[in-house]
């Protein structure tokens, strides 16, 4: 497969040994006025694993995402990504240097077919100036279909097929997190942060997404970090889990000993008073 | 019947991203090419092409430069008028200080003023969107207009404060000005208009033209495409001001003849806005639609009466023309809001399928 020959090429380029540490935060705070949405938090990602993050809601996990990928500038604290400490970063920055995403509430470009939304995944990789888009020629064009070769690697390993077509806006929600995982692989990643990648979804739907989520980190060696709420797929994806309750970090490790930690079971079920 | 693909299959990528994939489709275009480049020129009076084709061509580009910002890129805009004309006074100051290079190089040459301008208008879009971004573009279009008035220089001092078309050549044919020939300057308007819509068609589908689209529909993860909204939204602005300012100073050079600051007013901005919403946002072909029903409709009604022999008072038709297109247009918005060039695409399905439903 082209795409994961290309993904293994993008690893080696970055020289990090696989279970290595890929981003690491350090002592992260983040405050929106008195809100104080991340207290003190520090934690890594290693190359090539599936890394959870859950919580109960408003613990803040999804501004920690906003944090890594550029979205919101933490008050304190230092992240390095690829061994590199990284000031304030815009998420175009941090999508160039290897770090993709999708949404909770997903965020396709509805006006636009699934194979336009993946091929927008691509727009890092394509450099042909104006005079070539003009004109629709030459390397202009050259570069379309090679860039659209792999976009149509990815729609079959996602099996979207057949909706390739269609614009995303009128596509069932299943689907559309379908697309929007598409076109972040398309951006052919580092690290892929995925959002609530099964909020809302069947069980049907879960297990195919759990598959993909396993397909990608297996097969093209994206190291994942993810949020879910969903504990049987959180405990059975992960190899580490971080824990956040109201911006503070309670535990970090593998699923059985998160589990066991009686911090989580107080968050989750609360304590009698 | 008419209209089916079967047997058509692609074989490559580029087959099917071809503009037309559908070899009816194809033939339709060139028809269409043929009867405007031959056709109407030979059958065409000079009514027909002075007051009909040529101001449907010069609005059809305004159009499709302001739905390359408004339906692509999706910055709204009422500053359509004022770039239209600041292409128009760069084409006659252009063309005044050097008279001996072709027209036809000056009014391209025109786009970049109006490009410049546009983009420094368009910068506060960096930081407000929709109404907000209207309010802005609106005080450029004041803006635009009290320079038109106030700056002398931009209208050589001339005491009527117009700018009137001196007369130019090329290989010895009369282009502009009061002896060319409606043919001549409808041929050239053609050819613009048909050579910038396929440049623009170019860019939309290619990585430029979903940039904007991606800051259109979702700006937040279009930045984590590695999509700049600084650039995406000023080149959307250049690009479209460009396309304005050609069709401004074509307006001006092959239809009117002379201008004043009244040809660049904003209830230009507003017919030219009203042409892309009719016509379909975020569809070349819908800007095409929108201006040839807002710009020939009217036209066509004040002749129907006689041609079915009636007579009616002008003032009366005129009257009846307001009632009949703002009762179609509010019609046409009801039925279809995506406009027209979405109608035609269901037309164009139902056609596909027929005689089944679906």
């Amino acid at each position: 497969m082209n795409v994961h020959s290309q993904a293994a090429a993008a690893q080696s380029d970055d020289g990090i040994a696989l279970g290595a540490d890929l981003l690491h935060v350090d002592n992260i705070s983040l405050s929106f006025g008195g809100v104080k949405a991340i207290q003190d938090v520090s934690f890594d990602i290693r190359k090539g694993e599936i890394r959870a993050i859950i919580g109960p809601n408003g613990a803040g996990k999804t501004s920690m995402l906003n944090v890594i990928n550029g979205f919101y500038h933490p008050q304190e604290g230092i992240i390095s990504f690829k061994g590199r400490e990284r000031r304030r970063m815009r998420p175009y920055e941090a999508a160039a240097q290897g770090i993709a995403r999708t949404f909770q509430n997903v965020a396709l470009f509805t006006g636009m077919t699934t194979l336009e939304n993946i091929m927008a995944g691509r727009s890092l990789k394509m450099h042909r100036n104006f005079f070539w888009q003009m004109l629709y020629r030459g390397p202009a064009l050259n570069e379309e279909m090679e860039h659209r070769r792999v976009v149509e690697e990815i729609i079959d390993f996602l099996e979207i097929e057949a909706i390739r077509k269609t614009p995303v806006g009128q596509l069932p929600y299943g689907l559309q997190k379908r697309v929007e995982l598409g076109r972040a692989l398309a951006m052919e990643p580092t690290l892929l942060l995925l959002d609530e990648p099964m909020a809302g979804m069947n069980l049907e739907e879960k297990e195919d997404m759990s598959r993909y989520v396993l397909d990608v980190n297996s097969q093209l060696g994206t190291t994942i970090a993810l949020i879910e709420h969903d504990m049987g797929v959180v405990m059975d994806l992960a190899d580490r889990v971080m824990v956040l309750d109201y911006g503070k970090k309670i535990a970090d490790g593998t699923p059985d000993e998160v589990q066991a930690n009686q911090a989580v079971i107080d968050a989750y079920l609360g304590v009698p008073h | 019947m008419l209209y089916r693909e079967a047997g058509q299959f692609k074989t490559s990528y580029q087959a099917d991203q071809a503009a037309f994939p559908i070899f009816q489709d194809q033939l339709a275009v060139w028809a269409i090419l043929a009867v405007a480049f031959i056709g109407v020129p030979l059958v065409g009076n000079d009514f027909f092409l002075n007051s009909i084709m040529i101001p449907f061509l010069i609005f059809a580009l305004a159009s499709v430069g302001l739905n390359i910002l408004t339906g692509y890129a999706g910055q709204l805009s009422l500053g359509t008028g004022a770039f239209m004309g600041v292409g128009a006074y760069a084409c006659y100051k252009l063309t005044t200080i050097f008279p001996d290079v072709n027209i036809v190089i000056m009014i391209v040459a025109s786009g970049f003023f109006s490009a410049g301008i546009g983009m420094i208008f368009g910068l506060p879009s960096l930081r407000i969107k929709g109404f907000y971004l209207v309010v802005t573009t609106l005080a450029a279009q004041f803006f635009l207009e009290w320079c038109f008035i106030r700056i002398a220089w931009l209208y050589n001092y001339n005491p009527s404060g117009a700018i009137e078309v001196p007369q130019r050549e090329a290989f010895g044919v009369i282009l502009t000005g009061a002896s060319a020939t409606p043919v001549t300057r409808y041929l050239l308007v053609l050819s613009i208009v048909v050579v910038m819509t396929w440049i623009a068609f170019n860019i939309i589908r290619g990585r430029i033209g979903r940039s904007w689209m991606m800051i259109r529909d979702m700006d937040i993860a279009a930045e984590l495409m590695g999509v700049k909204p600084l650039n995406a939204k000023l080149s959307a602005f250049a690009v479209s001001s460009f396309y304005c300012g050609v069709a401004g100073a074509m307006m001006v050079f092959f239809w009117l003849g002379a201008a004043e600051v009244e040809s660049f007013d904003v209830n230009h901005s507003f017919l030219i806005l009203f042409m892309v919403i009719l016509g379909g946002l975020g569809s070349i072909k819908g800007a095409f639609m929108g201006a040839a029903f807002i710009w020939i409709l009217p036209i066509l009604i004040r002749a129907a009466p006689g041609w079915i022999g009636i007579e009616v008072q002008a003032a009366t038709v005129e009257h009846l023309n307001f009632m009949l297109i703002g009762g179609l247009i509010i019609f046409f918005l009801i039925i279809e809001p995506h406009g027209l060039a979405r109608l035609w695409s269901i037309g164009k399905q139902k056609l596909r399928v027929w005689p089944f439903p679906y």
